[in-house]
C-alpha cells in the first residue's frame, strides 16, 4: 500500500510539473505484476490545444531490458484537447522496479513530454502462466560459427484462458547477424498445444559475443472479458539473447573448405548422357543433401584433365529444399570407358566441431568416337635444337619431388644466416677481442720502448704523495725534511735519468737552478744529519721554500 | 672362400634391384588430383619433419592447382631461397608468370650473381675469407716471423674470395627484401594511411620489393617500378617463415 500510494503521489506530482498547460497521467494495470505477466499502460494527455493523433510513438519509447511494450492504439476524438494512448506489454522475467524513461509524444500541433513510468515486478503476485498466451524463443544453446545457418522459431502458445489467433510485426535488431523469416504463422505441432509458430534463420556475420533482439506482436483471444484481462487484444513479445560466435577453427581445416557448415551427404554423380561421343558435352550433376548453410557454399571446382574438358557450371545456384545441385558441363576428349572426375568437398560440423570430407562418387561413362590427333600440350622452346636436351618446358608445372634435398636441408623456418643474432654476436665478439688484444699489445710495446714515460709517471705519483705528507708534517722538522728530500730526490732522479738514492744537493740544483743552496743544505742536514751526529732543525721559511720546490719539480715532470 | 665373391654379388644385386622409395601420401593425392589432400599431407609432413626445397616446391604446385596464387608463389620463392636451382619451383614461377599473370620484378645483376649460391653460403664464405685473411695477417706478427709463401697465398686467396662475395651478399640482401602479395583486389596506396589514395591495382601472387615500414604499412615497389604503400597484413615476406602464413582467415562466402 505504501508503494502504491507513493507511486500515485509521484505520478500526480510529475503530471503537475510536466508542463504548465499540459497534464499527463498514466496508469499501469495491474500496478504490480508477476514476472512475465502481461500488463496494460494507459497514458492520458490533457492539453490546451486540439491534439489529434500521436505520431511515431514506438520510435521514442525505450522500454527497459526484458520488457515488451507496444502501442496498441489511441482513442481519437475530433477537435479534442484530450488524448488517450493504450499500450500493451509483458513484464520482465526478473523481479525489481523497472523504469520506462521519459519520452515525448508528438502530436500534429504540439510535443508533450511524458514523465518516467515505473513498473514493479514481484514474485509475490499470484499469476498462473499457463492461463495466458505466451511466446517462447526456440534456438540452440551453443557456440555458433561465422557463416553458419541457425534455424530458430518463435512458438506463440495459447493458454488455458487465451488462444493465439494471429501475429504480426516480427522484426529483429541484430548487428552481427542476417535475419530472415522462413515460415510465418504456421500452426504449432500438436504436442505443444494451441498456437502459432514462426520460423526464422539467423546467420552470424562476425565473431564475438553478439546480441540478438527479436520483437513481435501476437493477437490473442480470450473466452471471458473483464476490465483486467486483455481479451481480443494484441500482446507484444521481446527476446534478447546473447550469442557467442567464433570463426571456424583453423586447426584441421582442409585446404579446400569453402565455407560449408552443417551436416551433409554427397550423392553419386549423375551424367545426362552415359554414351556421349568424343567432343559431345554432357552435364554432370552432383547433389548435396543435408542441413546447413547450403546457399552459402561455393561450388567445388573440377579441374580439366587429359580425359575431360570442364566448362564452368551454368546452373550453380539451383537448389531445392535441403538440397543443393552443382551442375558441370564436361566434354570428353578420349574414347572408351571413362569415369567422370571425382568431386571433393569439405564441411564443418558445428555439433562435433570436426571437419569432414565428402566425395561425390564418379559416374561411369562410355565415350564413343575417335580420339583427336595427340597434341603435345607442353610448350617447348621452339629455338631448341631437335632431339637435344634443351627442350625445356616454357609453361606448365613440373612434377613435384618433395623428397629432393631432404637429407641435408631440413628447416623449421627459412631465415637467412644474416638474421641470426648468434652469428653476428659471435663474430663481432671475436673481432672485438682481436682489436682489444692488438690495442693492448701496441700500448705495451710503446711503453716498453719508452721507459721514461713510466718513470716520470711513477715519480709524479711519488711527488704528489710526498707533497701531501709534507703538508701534514710541517710541525715535525725531521719528518718534514726526510719526506721533502725523498720527494726532491725522486723527482730530480726521474728528470736526470739517475738513481734516486744517488741524488745530492748539486743534482737538485742542476734541475732547479733557482733553488738556494743554503735551503737545500739545511734540508739535507735535517734529514740525514742524525746519521752523522749533527742533526739540525729546519726553519719555517725554509719549509715554505721546500714546498715550492716540490711543486716545481712535480710540474717539471 | 669361394662363396665370398658370390655373397658380395648377391648384396650388390639386391641393392641394385631395390625399389625406389614408395610415393608419399601427398604425392599419391597429388597424382589423383586431390590437391587439397596433397596440401594437407605435405603441410603435416613439413610440421613434423621440417621443410626442404622440394617439399616447398611441391606444396606450391598443389596450392597453385587449388587456385591460391599467393600461397603458391610464397612456397616457390622460399624453395628458391633454399635451393636456387630447384627445377619444380623455377617451372612453377615461370608458369605463374606465363599462364597465371603473376608479376615478378626482374633480377638485377647482383641478384642473378647471388642466385648462383644461397644467401647463407655467400655469408659463410665471406666470413671464412675474412677470418682467414685476418689470421694470415696477424699470425706472422704474433710469431714475430716474416710472412711465408703459403701465408701470402692464403692472404691473396682469402681477400679475392671476400671481394667476390661482396656482390653476392648485396644480391642476397636485395633478394631478401621481397614479398608476395597475399590479398586479392588491393591497390597500392599513395600514403601509409587507412584512407590512403589508391594509385595502382596489384594482384594476389605478385612479387614486390619491400622498403621501409611505417604506420602499419610497408613501402613496396612493383615489377614495373611503381612505388606505394601496402598494409603489412596484405603481403608476406619471402624470408622469415616456413609454410605460408594463414593470412586468409576464411570469412563466410
Amino acid at each position: 500500500m505504501l508503494r502504491l500510494s507513493s507511486l500515485l503521489i509521484g505520478c500526480l506530482l510529475l503530471a503537475l510539473t510536466a508542463h504548465g498547460d499540459d497534464r499527463v497521467n498514466w496508469e499501469i494495470t495491474p500496478r504490480i505484476t508477476a514476472p512475465g505477466q502481461p500488463f496494460r499502460l494507459q497514458i492520458q494527455v490533457d492539453s490546451d490545444v486540439p491534439l489529434g493523433g500521436a505520431q511515431n510513438v514506438g520510435r521514442d519509447i525505450r522500454p527497459p531490458r526484458g520488457m515488451a511494450l507496444r502501442l496498441s492504439g489511441q482513442i481519437l476524438r475530433p477537435d479534442s484537447t484530450e488524448a488517450t494512448l493504450n499500450f500493451s506489454g509483458v513484464a520482465p522475467e526478473q523481479e525489481g522496479e523497472y523504469v520506462i524513461p521519459s519520452f515525448n509524444l508528438r502530436f500534429p500541433r504540439k510535443m508533450i513530454s511524458v514523465p518516467e513510468i515505473k513498473l514493479i515486478v514481484s514474485k509475490t503476485v499470484a499469476f498462473i502462466r499457463t492461463n495466458q498466451a505466451r511466446a517462447e524463443l526456440s534456438i540452440p544453446d551453443r557456440t555458433f560459427y561465422v557463416g553458419e545457418l541457425i534455424r530458430g522459431s518463435i512458438n506463440m502458445r495459447g493458454g488455458e484462458q487465451e488462444s493465439v489467433v494471429a501475429s504480426f510485426g516480427l522484426e529483429s535488431v541484430a548487428e552481427g547477424f542476417t535475419f530472415g523469416v522462413t515460415s510465418d504463422r504456421q500452426p504449432l505441432p500438436a504436442e505443444m498445444g494451441q498456437g502459432l509458430q514462426t520460423s526464422f534463420e539467423l546467420t552470424p556475420i562476425r565473431e564475438g559475443l553478439n546480441e540478438v533482439t527479436i520483437n513481435g506482436i501476437m493477437l490473442i483471444q480470450s473466452g471471458s472479458t473483464s476490465v483486467f484481462n486483455n481479451a481480443g487484444r494484441d500482446r507484444p513479445f521481446t527476446f534478447r539473447r546473447r550469442i557467442a560466435v567464433e570463426h571456424v577453427p583453423k586447426k584441421g581445416r582442409p585446404a579446400d573448405w569453402s565455407g560449408a557448415i552443417g551436416k551433409f551427404t554427397a550423392e553419386p554423380q549423375q551424367a545426362s548422357n552415359e554414351k556421349p561421343e568424343v567432343g559431345e558435352p554432357i552435364r554432370l550433376r552432383a547433389v548435396l543433401t543435408g542441413s546447413g548453410n547450403l546457399d552459402r557454399i561455393v561450388p567445388p571446382e573440377i579441374m580439366s584433365s587429359e580425359v575431360w574438358d570442364v566448362l564452368p557450371a551454368t546452373e550453380r545456384r539451383r537448389h531445392a529444399e535441403e538440397q543443393r545441385f552443382f551442375v558441370y558441363t564436361l566434354v570428353p576428349r578420349l574414347p572408351g570407358k571413362q569415369k567422370t572426375p571425382e568431386i571433393r568437398f569439405s564441411s564443418f560440423d558445428p555439433e562435433t566441431k570436426q571437419f569432414s570430407r565428402l566425395v561425390f562418387a564418379s559416374a561411369e561413362v562410355t565415350v564413343t568416337g575417335n580420339a583427336p590427333a595427340k597434341v603435345d600440350l607442353v610448350t617447348r622452346d621452339p629455338a631448341a635444337p631437335i632431339g637435344s636436351d634443351a627442350g625445356l618446358k616454357l609453361s606448365g608445372l613440373a612434377k613435384p619431388d618433395p623428397a629432393s634435398g631432404s637429407l641435408f636441408s631440413r628447416h623449421s623456418m627459412i631465415e637467412p644466416l644474416a638474421a641470426s643474432k648468434l652469428f653476428w654476436s659471435s663474430n663481432g665478439l671475436a673481432l672485438l677481442l682481436i682489436v682489444a688484444a692488438t690495442g693492448v699489445i701496441l700500448i705495451a710495446s710503446y711503453l716498453a720502448s719508452h721507459p721514461q714515460i713510466m718513470i716520470h709517471w711513477r715519480a709524479k705519483r711519488g711527488l704528489q704523495r710526498a707533497i701531501r705528507q709534507v703538508t701534514r708534517a710541517r710541525g715535525n722538522s725531521p719528518a718534514f725534511a726526510k719526506i721533502a728530500t725523498g720527494g726532491l730526490k725522486l723527482g730530480c732522479a726521474a728528470i736526470l735519468g739517475a738513481e734516486t738514492e744517488a741524488m745530492t744537493q748539486s743534482d737538485i740544483l742542476r734541475v732547479l737552478p733557482e733553488a738556494k743552496r743554503e735551503t737545500l743544505d739545511a734540508l739535507f742536514n735535517a734529514a740525514d744529519g742524525n746519521k752523522f751526529g749533527f742533526g739540525t732543525t729546519i726553519r719555517t721559511a725554509n719549509q715554505e721554500e721546500t714546498l715550492i720546490l716540490l711543486h716545481l719539480v712535480r710540474d717539471l715532470l | 672362400m669361394k662363396a665370398f665373391p658370390l655373397y658380395i654379388l648377391m648384396i650388390v644385386a639386391t641393392l641394385g634391384a631395390a625399389e625406389p622409395d614408395a610415393p608419399s601420401a601427398g604425392e599419391k593425392a597429388y597424382a589423383k588430383g586431390d590437391f587439397a589432400g596433397a596440401v594437407e599431407s605435405w603441410q603435416e609432413e613439413a610440421r613434423h619433419h621440417g621443410i626442404n626445397p622440394g617439399l616447398l616446391a611441391a606444396l606450391g604446385n598443389a596450392e597453385w592447382k587449388l587456385g591460391r596464387k599467393g600461397r603458391a608463389m610464397v612456397c616457390w620463392e622460399r624453395s628458391l631461397l633454399l635451393d636456387p636451382h630447384n627445377a619444380v619451383a623455377l617451372a612453377g614461377i615461370r608458369h605463374g608468370q606465363n599462364a597465371g599473370g603473376v608479376e615478378r620484378p626482374g633480377a638485377t645483376w647482383t641478384e642473378t650473381y647471388a642466385s648462383v649460391a644461397g644467401a647463407d653460403l655467400w655469408l659463410l664464405v665471406a666470413t671464412l675469407s675474412f677470418w682467414a685473411a685476418l689470421g694470415a695477417v696477424l699470425l706472422p706478427r704474433i710469431r714475430r716471423q716474416p710472412a711465408g709463401e703459403w701465408n701470402q697465398r692464403l692472404r691473396v686467396t682469402a681477400l679475392t674470395l671476400l671481394a667476390l662475395c661482396i656482390p653476392g651478399l648485396w644480391g642476397a640482401r636485395s633478394l631478401a627484401h621481397r614479398a608476395v602479395i597475399r590479398k586479392t583486389e588491393i591497390s597500392l596506396r599513395l600514403t601509409p594511411t587507412q584512407l590512403g589514395e589508391a594509385t595502382q591495382a596489384v594482384n594476389e601472387g605478385d612479387v614486390v620489393r619491400t622498403g621501409r615500414p611505417f604506420n602499419g604499412h610497408i613501402r613496396v615497389t612493383t615489377s614495373d617500378g611503381k612505388t606505394g604503400w601496402l598494409r603489412a597484413g596484405e603481403i608476406e615476406p619471402v624470408w622469415g617463415g616456413g609454410l605460408p602464413a594463414d593470412l586468409d582467415q576464411k570469412a563466410a562466402p
